[in-house]
């Protein structure tokens, strides 16, 4: 004969274990996006940035020594969005030891104009907030010696397959693109875009050519050469690819990637303004793009 | 308040003015300088009004060319290659002196601004020169690759295909000037073998086309002085004044290569004529001819003045038909001499050295693209060089973009040289009409219609 248990008992019962379980779920509602709760505990946001100076993207302003530049500005962004501060770590060595570093969780993410390639793939996850076509900045004479029109169709290819000599930065993404992209060139790697510049713009007294044909890299970072100095153009002129577009992303890792891409994404389409053009960064940042009166 | 009658008034005064305002003199003490004024006051909306009301004036105007040059270069290759108008040995004396002249004119005119750009070195830029073209061309210039990217503008016919002509008169519908000229030729000497009487009524509808083509020409003409305020106030208002000043150099040298050719002109008149001639007409008509396509920026509205005064001088006026429009229409010698100027100017700007063999080279390609202009008009004209750029491996884009840039100012004295120097031709390979050829000539020549047009002589205006 089984136990009669009182009936008000048992309903005090079942309220109680109802109660702990609503108890027992709650916290793991809060956890339920680990990667942002562990920011949120931490009360920064970690981003890595390049080591080097690329306003207006990122730089160091030599007024009030701050970081600025829309990369910076978006992270601060970010970091508000997340309620917590935010700490730039730019011990990086180059673009590509930045991308693995947030590839193997040094921070929580790595932003900084980075573009897109396989090897990139490799260490890290990218989230698309820019659109920038490839550009050379090249010598007439080169384009001239093609011996096609510019405006002909196959003056694409004719450059393309030609044995252009195109400079940029030692391991950076240009590097890696310009041997796709351009499979017979002779690419000359410098240490930073200064120095590109000078060897494309700097002409031998003796032999009268420069050392390289071209430079390399995306739009915003070539039309401001020729905005800056706007006799370049006379001798030098923006080749403007709109069939080769750099995919600059925000990198994250595996983690960081399943936590925070969501957030990620609404964030750039909501308060970024979706994932912008070149030529819409050099309108918004014309005061920098075009100083010429 | 205004009545019919007097808005009547109005309109026939308005009308009255336009013919007097064509003259040159009114051109530059009137017209010039209200339509800078007027340029400098307009909005900018405005002007690019302007300028397409102008254009189609412009087109207004040289829609009786075409017509024109077939009838009178067919007529007159007719008369002058007809065994019954006159001996072989007079045949071949004018056709020997119109080669020869022209010949020896393109060479002349070619060195005559290659010495010019020498001197005056129009692609040698100052820094300021250098940054107000550089600021001028930024974005302009930029290549896109991979994009909807535009045909060609440059076309890839054989040059040759250019000139054999395939249906006269569809040519002369598209416009092919060349074409129309060389059809013409062919079809003059068709008919000069063939019986008079089998090609009368051909001659005679010619000669209608001829005489009413004129008349046309007369008549659209009053409307220069209104496309040339339309034209140069729609230009001041719309030109970049910073690049006129970068290119002065290679603005002046196109200029002082009209007054060169016209000092040239003028020597070839005087040697090449009598007294008795000469004193036929009261002013220097190469000086009207200069004026005149100065001023309306078309030397093809020169012709009637050429034929007029040259028959005036009792030139053979199958000869001076034929050599004033084949030399007008073929050797486009403002052409020829701005193409060398702008060649020089190219090579000037991106530092090629000049030696003996370039400079041949360039009076070469300079001769050859100005030719190929051959019924072109205005800024269509400028392309043409790019095949002498393409030649030096010069970049063609930004040198045709500064040269457009300019070439509503530079359309004027390349109008101005091709005139005078086409007069020139004429002068040298025209003879004096023989009596005897004369009359046999004179009933069918269209010399003889384009005689009774009272209109025509007043185009010489000052």
């Amino acid at each position: 004969m089984s136990p009669k248990w009182p009936k008000a008992f048992v309903r005090h019962l079942i309220a109680f274990t109802l109660t702990v379980a609503l108890l027992q779920a709650l916290p793991a509602l809060a956890a339920e996006n680990s990667f942002i709760n562990s920011i949120q505990q931490r009360g920064y946001l970690k981003v890595g940035l390049p080591p080097y100076n690329t306003p207006p993207a990122y730089y160091i302003d030599k007024k009030t020594e701050k970081l600025q530049g829309y990369d910076v500005e978006l992270a601060r962004e970010l970091a508000g969005k997340l309620g917590v501060d935010l700490q730039f770590d730019r011990e990086s060595k180059s673009f590509n030891s930045l991308v693995k570093r947030v590839g193997a969780d040094d921070f929580d993410l790595a932003i900084g104009k980075l573009g897109l390639t396989y090897n990139r793939l490799f260490d890290a996850f990218p989230v698309q907030y820019l659109s920038f076509r490839h550009a050379l900045l090249a010598d007439r004479k080169f384009i001239s010696s093609l011996g096609v029109d510019p405006e002909d169709n196959g003056f694409g290819d004719a450059l393309k397959t030609s044995n252009i000599r195109i400079g940029s930065i030692e391991n950076s993404t240009w590097e890696t693109e310009a041997k796709v992209n351009f499979p017979n060139c002779t690419f000359v790697g410098y240490k930073n875009w200064e120095d590109a510049q000078k060897a494309l713009l700097t002409v031998d007294p003796k032999t009268k050519i420069s050392a390289i044909d071209a430079i390399y890299r995306d739009a915003t970072e070539i039309k401001p050469i020729v905005y800056k100095d706007p006799d370049l153009s006379l001798k030098y002129v923006p080749v403007l690819f709109d069939d080769i577009i750099d995919r600059k992303s925000i990198y994250l890792s595996e983690k960081g990637y399943i936590g925070f891409s969501d957030f990620l994404d609404v964030f750039i389409r909501r308060e970024w303004g979706e994932v912008k053009s070149d030529e819409r960064i050099l309108n918004e940042y014309q005061a920098y793009y075009q100083p010429v009166s | 308040m205004q009545t019919p009658q007097d808005s009547m008034t109005f309109l026939d005064r308005v009308f009255s003015i336009l013919p007097a305002l064509r003259k040159p003199r009114n051109f530059f003490f009137y017209i010039l300088p209200f339509s800078i004024v007027f340029g400098r006051v307009i909005p900018t909306q405005l002007a690019s009004g302007l300028n397409d009301v102008g254009l189609a004036m412009v087109q207004l105007i040289a829609f009786p060319a075409i017509p024109l040059v077939l009838s009178a270069v067919m007529i007159s290759i007719a008369n002058i290659f007809s065994e019954d108008n006159r001996s072989a040995q007079r045949r071949l004396r004018f056709s020997s002196r119109f080669v020869i002249s022209l010949t020896l004119t393109i060479l002349l005119a070619s060195l005559l601004a290659l010495l010019l750009s020498i001197y005056q070195a129009p692609g040698v830029l100052s820094p300021d020169g250098k940054l107000s073209i550089g600021r001028f061309m930024l974005d302009t210039t930029d290549i896109r690759v991979g994009g909807d990217v535009a045909a060609s503008s440059i076309s890839s016919d054989f040059w040759i295909t250019k000139i054999v002509p395939s249906n006269i008169l569809a040519d002369a519908s598209a416009g092919q000037t060349l074409r129309v000229i060389s059809g013409s030729v062919l079809a003059g000497l068709a008919m000069s073998r063939l019986n008079p009487g089998l090609t009368q009524p051909l001659l005679s509808l010619l000669r209608s086309v001829n005489t009413t083509s004129v008349q046309v020409l007369s008549i659209v003409l009053n409307l220069a002085p209104l496309v040339l305020i339309c034209l140069i106030s729609g230009a001041v208002s719309t030109i970049n004044a910073e690049i006129v000043v970068a290119l002065l150099n290679f603005t002046i040298c196109v200029f002082l290569t009209a007054i060169a050719s016209l000092g040239i002109s003028r020597l070839v008149f005087r040697r090449f004529t009598s007294t008795r001639e000469r004193a036929t007409t009261d002013a220097n008509p190469v000086d009207s001819v200069f004026l005149l396509s100065l001023s309306t920026g078309s030397s093809m509205t020169a012709y009637p003045l050429m034929f007029e005064t040259l028959k005036g001088m009792g030139r053979d006026e199958s000869e001076v038909e034929a050599s004033a429009s084949l030399s007008l229409l073929i050797a486009r010698l403002g052409n020829v001499t701005y193409n060398v100027i702008a060649i020089v100017f190219a090579l000037n700007l991106y530092d090629v050295g000049l030696t003996p063999v370039r400079f041949l080279e360039v009076i070469f390609l300079g001769a050859f693209t100005g030719i190929s202009a051959a019924g072109l008009t205005g800024v269509a004209t400028v392309p043409t060089i790019a095949v002498a750029l393409s030649y030096f491996q010069v970049p063609i884009p930004p040198v045709l973009v500064l040269l457009l840039a300019i070439d509503p100012i530079l359309t004027l004295p390349r109008a101005a040289t091709t005139g005078v120097l086409a007069m020139a031709i004429s002068v040298i390979s025209s003879a004096k009409s023989s009596n005897s050829e004369l009359s046999d000539v004179s009933s069918s020549s269209s010399l003889g219609l384009l005689s009774q047009q009272s209109d025509v002589a007043s185009l010489e205006g000052g």
